[in-house]
């Protein structure tokens, strides 16, 4: 029964195989490889800082052809976590045939999830990235240490969220293919990205540690540092074959 | 004769292949459920609750049942919902002003109570939850009421045999995801419906049920001054308001302003459902008033008149005793003992 089972699913995984696109996201800090606890960072401000634990949620992937066109993946949602090698490595479903100079996906989870009642998956309230005070998904957490920090155990802690107006964090990231990416037949083109945590305090808002060393609810302070990170990924490599 | 033996050992290999242990994961999405219809009087407005997301079952509903009562929610298995939760309070927490947690916790605001949910769109006294579905997590995980971290409960009651029969009953199999959980939760506590007061038999007009002249005085003055905010059918519009609670520097809560960091909701809490009222003291969102009538004199002389206050109440609701009295005969009447006493929703003990 199993062996049958697992002949069903070769066959439809062979049928939809051309379809996906497979994904890794590598994170750096200011152009470092990122390691959790050990390494040692800084930012432009002059704060040095470790980190502890960086997640994130991507969701609503979709590509652009030259001509403009726009089709979506399947629906997703994605937990990426740096303490997890294989949340780095996406898999999108059922991309349409197509050569495409663009990639879109939104750091975050749609709104209308945040207030729909508990999810399963990826979204699911367990992985602790759901508040429960003030519902809603943290949209993007990073925690770590700076001795710049005047928080208990000199923390830095960052939950990203909020939903409703006027404070959204949902960020809509657009990027251009250095060259294009071809889904078509008995293809699984590989893209690989690489998001750097640099961006989340040095872009036009800066982020002094000194100042502000955590923030853990829906506010201006998230929309800045998402508006921010909304930055931190380019591409590096895009293999079709 | 060898083909014979052939064709047997086929048959065999097939029907232990349907009997096999593979099948329940075939069927498991097609559980044999009752579907349960929930009896809701006509002249209520519709729910709000999305019932096609979570329609109700017998098990689904047997299932919350169990989870509500058991102690096994909290981190040390001492307290269950139903421990804050109880019936005969309208299931509140009688006598308690703020609630208790496991390793002898207090959190900062008082128990509300439990009935009619299914009409509510956010929960907690600053709205700060927006889903019924939802509601249990912060509950259950807050370090100051059950103490629980989710995914080790989701672990613990996965390894229980009884969870295993009650998951399989609701959904068709054994697999315990929060997901289930709290859609389980919600069956169970959407069917605490309290419509059998005495104010339900006499507006609708039941034979041989009538106010009696305090009550009917009562119901007068309270459709005069209190029924914009505590509006029936609900006894409540669910709004978020300021009604001139002075402000306690020990507690420091500033209300629903914690939610949205705006300033214009400093002090706002939920308007809380009166039905049941005079079983379940203590009242407002620190529980500090254990009488009603200090909840009367409140709002007669006792208001603090800050940026926010509600313009409803902003000049206080003058109440005289002989108000105060019938005001009191008036909200006993929405006491629905039917409801406390319903054996559908009692405890259960729970000891494995």
């Amino acid at each position: 029964m199993k062996r049958l089972l697992s002949l069903i699913f070769l066959f439809t995984y062979t049928g939809t195989a051309a379809q996906q696109v497979q994904l890794d996201i590598n994170h750096v800090v200011g152009g470092l490889p990122m390691q959790l606890k050990t390494a040692t960072y800084s930012n432009t401000a002059g704060d040095t800082f470790n980190i502890t634990l960086f997640r994130y949620y991507l969701s609503n992937f979709s590509f652009s052809d030259a001509t403009g066109k726009t089709v979506a993946a399947e629906k997703g949602y994605f937990l990426v976590s740096e303490d997890s090698i294989p949340s780095r490595k996406l898999v999108l479903q059922q991309c349409p045939k197509g050569r495409y100079t663009q990639l879109h996906f939104m750091i975050g989870v749609d709104s209308v999830l945040n207030f729909s009642g508990p999810q399963s998956g990826a979204l699911d309230p367990m992985y602790g990235m759901f508040w429960t005070w003030n519902s809603g998904y943290i949209m993007a957490k990073l925690e770590g240490n700076s001795p710049s920090s005047r928080l208990p155990n000199h923390m830095i802690q960052f939950h990203i969220g909020g939903y409703r107006a006027p404070h959204v964090t949902q960020r809509m990231v657009t990027l251009t293919l250095p060259e294009p990416l071809v889904v078509g037949q008995g293809k699984t083109p590989h893209l690989s990205l690489e998001a750097d945590v640099a961006t989340w305090f040095d872009g036009a808002y800066k982020v002094i540690f000194t100042q502000l060393a955590g923030f853990m609810a829906p506010g201006t302070a998230a929309d800045r540092i998402a508006d921010n990170y909304q930055h931190m990924f380019s591409v590096k490599k895009i293999v079709n074959q | 004769m060898t083909r014979k033996v052939i064709y047997l050992l086929c048959a065999f290999c097939l029907w232990y292949w349907l009997m096999g242990e593979d099948r329940d994961a075939l069927t498991a999405h097609a559980p044999v459920v009752e579907y349960y219809q929930l009896k809701i009087p006509d002249s209520l407005p519709p729910p709000v609750y999305n019932f096609k997301n979570n329609p109700l079952t017998k098990e689904g509903i047997a299932l919350g049942r169990h989870l509500f009562y058991d102690p096994k929610l909290s981190v040390d298995s001492s307290i269950s919902c139903g421990f804050c939760h109880q019936q005969f309070a309208g299931f509140g927490h009688y006598d308690h002003a703020l609630s208790h947690g496991v390793l002898g916790r207090t959190g900062n605001r008082s128990v509300p109570t439990l009935f009619n949910l299914i009409w509510q769109k956010d929960f907690m006294w600053d709205g700060g939850v927006n889903h019924l579905d939802i509601q249990p997590l912060t509950p259950i995980t807050d370090e100051n009421e059950m103490g629980m971290d989710l995914r080790a409960l989701i672990d613990r009651l996965q390894g229980n045999q009884t969870y295993k029969k009650l998951f399989k009953a609701a959904y068709g199999s054994e697999e315990v995801t929060s997901e289930r959980m709290f859609k389980a939760l919600s069956q169970f506590m959407a069917t605490m419906l309290s419509f059998e007061s005495k104010y339900d038999s006499v507006m609708r007009r039941e034979p041989g049920v009538t106010f009696t002249a305090e009550e009917q005085g009562g119901y007068r003055t309270f459709m005069q001054k209190c029924a914009s905010c505590h509006k029936p059918p609900l006894f409540t519009d669910y709004s978020l308001r300021n009604n001139g609670l002075p402000y306690l520097p020990s507690m420091n809560d500033v209300g629903r302003m914690r939610i949205t960091n705006n300033t214009a909701d400093y002090l706002k809490f939920k308007v809380p459902s009166l039905r049941n009222v005079l079983v379940s003291s203590p009242y407002m969102h620190d529980g500090r008033f254990f009488d009603i009538f200090q909840v009367f004199d409140m709002y007669d002389h006792g208001q603090e008149k800050g940026n926010t206050i509600d313009p409803l109440v902003k000049n206080g609701i003058p109440l005289n005793p002989k108000e105060q009295r019938q005001l009191y005969m008036f909200l006993n009447t929405l006491t629905d003992k039917k409801f406390i006493k319903n054996q559908d929703f009692s405890e259960i003990l729970i000891t494995d």
